[in-house]
């Protein structure tokens, strides 16, 4: 029996039926993230023993009558940045840190243990998930994540390993982390599920912190379903991040209102590139069939200058040690050598005003999405960047994000999903972003596109 | 002071710092950067924000018997 390429609920059912152990699982996973994986450059460490560990504690216990819910038994991989005990490397893909190990794991780690799910491996990410600046495929000491659409083409990052590992069936879910576009970038460019939580709702304790008030950690899986099953693992208040909102998240699989309202900005699917903009444009009139599309003008603010403002100023002070002390000479993409000299020049009252601004924006972004399920878009306005090729950054202002920009600056929730191929096979994401603490609605809103659509169960060619 | 005046003063503050460490090519891509950072500043500088506007906070007094 294959178990790739199979979701969350799929393999749960076989391993509660006997027809699959979790061990058999565990390996099929293990061998496919070696040979495939390593193909992709999706792996950093494989958690062998660990992960054979876990899943005969999971046969066991499925065995002896003790569910711990629909997690028990199911592979995942982690991205490199969250961290884990054991002896297992915890790299941060950066090649200075190639060695670097935690006596404990991470929240998101203790609780997927908890939640009975097996980790198999550490996922190759892009070096301080992106916070130096980089604007290339190969900035990681890990080499160029790749996509599994095509050998050429990269994985989006920063959680590129968490993309590309899913999108191959390697795992049938991954973690991931992001600041701005990091886990809906990977999402995007290989084929599979994405979900931004809300900020506050994952804890970040012992993740690497880039931007305090800007990190999430979500789920990258097959389908929108997967994700949410993985959120109500993962979400919840924790004493170890003060930051984690006091809130319970119970996943809702039976929302499902209809019709739904959706927004679109005027200007954000002209923006994307010619052969992305093409797909969006099929994707809302497809997407007419569950509910209203109606487009909307934004308020007139400077989303995307206040969300990189913020970005470097605290990345500037998360790595000042590395910044200062000159490690980032080690580092692989030259761009990450040296720009990172550059924040030395903002100033804190405009750090303080893009604080300012950001508490408009989002009492502003709330008003107009008061009035919709969710605002859609492309969820990203480019393909994936080819292997040795610069790409324009919109972290760097060098291309366009607003609805990044809004959702990551006020910790908005988002899903994003495959909604189709360009003519040179590369996928193309749609993101359903919603109010703050809305995951059920965006989830919602992901499952009923991908009720009505097949997209998702296209499987690429490196796999 | 013009935006450029302010890049040109922060491009010697990180030469000033870092300049031993960095080539001709390095510096210009740190001025680059600055450039773009003026541009963003700039945007943010123009845009107005009422006088009780305040940064959304996480930090909370604390009390370790509290």
């Amino acid at each position: 029996m294959s178990v790739a390429f199979r979701t969350i609920r799929e393999l749960g059912a076989d391993l509660r039926a006997g027809r699959l152990s979790a061990v058999t699982l565990a390996e099929a996973s293990l061998e496919r993230l070696e040979t495939i994986g390593g193909k992709l450059n999706a792996v950093v460490t494989l958690t062998r023993e660990r992960a054979l560990d876990q899943a005969q504690r999971a046969d066991r216990e499925l065995k002896a009558g003790r569910d711990r819910g629909p997690l028990h038994g199911i592979p995942y991989g982690a991205k490199d940045l969250l961290a884990t005990s054991s002896g297992i490397p915890t790299t941060w893909g950066a090649a200075p840190f190639r060695t670097r190990r935690f006596d404990y794991d991470a929240t998101v780690i203790r609780r997927l243990e908890e939640a009975g799910a097996v980790l198999v491996a550490k996922l190759a990410m892009v070096e301080f998930a992106g916070g130096m600046g980089y604007q290339q495929p190969n900035a990681s000491f890990t080499g160029p994540g790749i996509s599994p659409w095509s050998p050429d083409a990269w994985s989006g990052g920063s959680s590129s390993g968490s993309g590309s590992a899913v999108g191959a069936g390697l795992v049938p879910f991954a973690i991931g982390s992001e600041t701005w576009g990091s886990i809906l970038s990977p999402a995007t460019f290989c084929g599979v599920t994405g979900l931004r939580p809300t900020y506050g709702r994952v804890s970040r304790h012992g993740a690497m912190a880039l931007c305090w008030t800007l990190d999430k950690l979500g789920p990258l899986a097959l389908t929108a379903d997967d994700c949410g099953l993985v959120l109500d693992a993962i979400a919840g208040p924790d004493p170890g991040d003060p930051t984690a909102a006091p809130r319970v998240y119970r996943y809702d699989e039976r929302d499902s209102r209809r019709p739904f309202r959706f927004a679109v900005v005027r200007g954000a699917v002209e923006q994307a590139q010619p052969a992305v903009r093409d797909v969006v444009v099929r994707a809302l009139d497809t997407l007419r069939a569950l509910g209203s599309v109606e487009e909307i003008t934004l308020p007139d603010l400077p989303y995307e200058a206040m969300t990189r403002i913020i970005l470097w100023a605290e990345g500037a002070s998360a790595f000042q040690a590395l910044i200062e002390g000159g490690t980032i000479a080690d580092l692989t993409a030259p761009e990450d050598r040296v720009t990172p000299y550059a924040r030395d020049a903002i100033l804190a009252k405009d750090y303080l005003r893009a604080l300012r601004l950001r508490g408009i924006v989002a009492r502003e972004i709330d008003r107009v999405l008061s009035r919709f399920d969710a605002i859609v878009g492309p969820s990203r306005a480019a393909v994936g960047a080819r292997l040795g090729q610069t790409f324009r950054s919109p972290i760097r202002g060098g291309a366009p994000d607003v609805l990044g920009a809004i959702g990551n600056a006020a910790g908005l929730p988002a899903a994003g999903v495959p909604c189709g191929l360009t003519a040179d096979g590369l996928p193309v994401g749609l993101q359903f972003m919603g109010r703050a603490w809305d995951e059920n609605v965006v989830l919602a809103a992901a499952r009923a596109w991908q009720e009505r659509t097949e997209f998702h169960r296209r499987r690429p060619p490196l796999s | 002071m013009t935006p450029g005046d302010e890049v040109e003063i922060f491009f010697s503050l990180v030469r000033q710092r870092y300049g031993a460490r960095l080539d001709e090519a390095q510096l210009a891509a740190v001025r680059e950067t600055l450039e773009g950072l003026a541009r963003d500043v700039a945007t943010l500088r123009a845009a107005p924000i009422p006088d009780d506007a305040e940064p959304g906070q996480p930090f909370v007094p604390f009390r370790a018997d509290s």
